[in-house]
């Protein structure tokens, strides 16, 4: 508990070296291509394009979902499992990838998933962008509904502080974790309700596929995008599930980070 | 006069494991003890006042880069107290640079990383880059660069965020001659102006021109720390010895010396 109000007022007190230090991290990674940051817009427009063809044409053959296109279905859905799942990979990877450079800096360790995660978010509000007009332009203009947009765009960001807290930890104990993840990121991606509904699979197959919190998030997404309902409001037991889980998992994950972090330089 | 630098029985143990499942067994079973201790530095303690400059001198993996990275507070220790009186900053090859970014970005970064806002950044900027004489490099990818050229950028740095207490860590020995003087000269103003100094080199030249205070360091102890003139001439005859030794004898030196280091002295 201690240690989880440690990393938080850390994260408050310094935000606004998060928030410069991410542009950094952006300008790093995407430096040594032409295209530069246009990559971080490519690649997921490249996969939606394949997602489309495959389950769009070659499994479903159009079939509508709900009365939704599948195409307009899957748009609103998948654009945030990009942001998802480079926050989760490189969230795990930020602390041992960076320590060698960040060690004895002013600030707390904490900070480094943070601005990792947080460098993701500036690709995803362009990606989000695009899709809001391809939306508006495929029958679902914009709508009231955009309203709560922001309450999930917060969810994933503290749902993915707060997995890479731990990961963070861990991938810098044993770098087998960040294998680990990648196939769990990738079994994910078809756990959760993006390229397929899961409303034909029995009542309780669904129960136990809403307890991957990314359920949420990628559902949220898409009633706000798509106009459905105020999905936190209507399903607010699930919302309750949803920050519950969060908070016993930032707790756990502070616990771990502020109990390794005097040490992680020496495990390497 | 209080103490700049205040070392106070620092130990630093390493385990070395000879099989990865060792050390994940030492991580997941505390009670129990797998590997290997290996001390890599025992019992040290010295203080140093304001304005002194200390040489670090010790033959290979005598423990000189882990006390200095251990005063930085890069790497923690694993017992023992450092006391320091200011903000210290250590300068070593390459040190804590992003190789992707170019040299002006990495400037920026490291300056926004040690607290620095937009606008001290700005000026601090321009004082760097003239330092480091990298000119149009300074907007090239660091990973394109020399290790004079890393070195030169590393240590402008450093030495222009006027640190209390600064540490060098064999900084100065990739720079040219030229260079080597320009950064002796700043570091002679520093001394002028009262900071303390940590200087980790083999150069006995360089330690006897700049240095007040030597400690030496046998295979992670004190083996002696006093004055320049008191030290360095023993440190000498040791390593005109060390010379002379065959290598069987050598050999019994260092394995005497890992004997020491494997076991906690009391």
């Amino acid at each position: 508990m201690r240690a989880g109000i440690t990393v938080l007022m850390e994260q408050i007190k310094y935000f606004y070296l998060v928030r410069r230090l991410s542009v950094y991290e952006l300008k790093s990674t995407t430096m040594n291509t032409y295209l530069g940051m246009a990559w971080e817009l490519i690649n997921p427009m490249i996969q939606i394009s394949i997602f489309w063809f495959v389950f769009g044409y070659g499994i479903r053959q159009r079939e509508p979902i709900e009365d939704v296109p599948f195409f307009q279905w899957m748009l609103a859905g998948i654009v945030v499992w990009f942001l998802i799942n480079n926050g989760v990979l490189k969230g795990s990877k930020a602390i041992y990838s960076k320590i060698k450079m960040l060690s004895k800096m002013n600030f707390p360790m904490s900070v480094i998933p943070n601005y990792v995660i947080f460098s993701q978010l500036y690709p995803h509000l362009v990606l989000l962008l695009i899709v809001m007009v391809v939306l508006q332009f495929a029958g679902y203009p914009i709508s009231v509904y955009y309203l709560q947009l922001p309450i999930y765009m917060f969810a994933v960001m503290a749902l993915l502080f707060s997995i890479s807290l731990i990961t963070s930890t861990l991938s810098t104990i044993a770098q087998d974790v960040q294998m680990f993840l990648q196939s769990i990121m990738r079994m994910l991606l078809y756990l959760s309700p993006i390229l397929w509904p899961p409303t034909r699979l029995p009542e309780w197959l669904q129960m136990v596929m809403m307890i991957n919190p990314f359920y949420y998030i990628v559902e949220g997404y898409r009633q706000s995008l798509l106009g459905g309902e105020w999905f936190f409001i209507a399903n607010w037991e699930y919302s309750l599930y949803f920050w519950s889980l969060v908070i016993v998992l930032f707790l756990f994950g502070s616990y771990l980070h502020v109990k390794f972090r005097r040490h992680f330089v020496d495990f390497l | 006069m209080s103490k700049s630098v205040i070392v106070e029985n620092v130990y630093k143990k390493y385990k070395l494991y000879s099989k990865r499942s060792e050390r994940m067994l030492d991580l997941l079973l505390p009670g129990k003890d797998y590997g290997e201790d290996f001390y890599a530095l025992q019992n040290v303690s010295f203080d140093v006042e304001h304005g002194d400059i200390v040489g670090f001198v010790g033959v290979n993996g005598s423990g000189k880069s882990t006390l200095a990275n251990i005063v930085a507070g890069v790497i923690p220790q694993t017992e023992g107290e450092v006391k320091l009186d200011g903000q210290a900053s250590l300068i070593a090859v390459n040190a804590g640079l992003d190789k992707k970014l170019t040299g002006r970005e990495n400037i920026e970064l490291k300056l926004l990383m040690l607290g620095f806002n937009k606008t001290e950044i700005a000026s601090m900027e321009e004082d760097i880059i003239e330092f480091s004489e990298l000119g149009k490099f300074i907007d090239q990818p660091v990973k394109s660069y020399s290790s004079g050229m890393k070195s030169r950028l590393g240590f402008s740095i450093s030495i222009n965020i006027d640190p209390d207490i600064l540490l060098i860590d064999e900084a100065l020995s990739v720079g040219d001659k030229t260079f080597a003087q320009k950064s002796l000269d700043k570091m002679k103003e520093f001394k002028e102006s009262g900071k303390t100094m940590f200087f980790v080199s083999h150069s006995i030249g360089q330690m006897k021109e700049f240095c007040e205070k030597i400690l030496w360091l046998e295979f992670g102890e004190v083996k002696m720390y006093g004055d320049v003139n008191e030290v360095l001439p023993q440190y000498e005859e040791f390593l005109n010895h060390y010379k002379k030794m065959s290598k069987k004898e050598k050999k019994d030196f260092r394995k005497q010396a890992l004997a020491k280091q494997s076991a906690k002295l009391e």
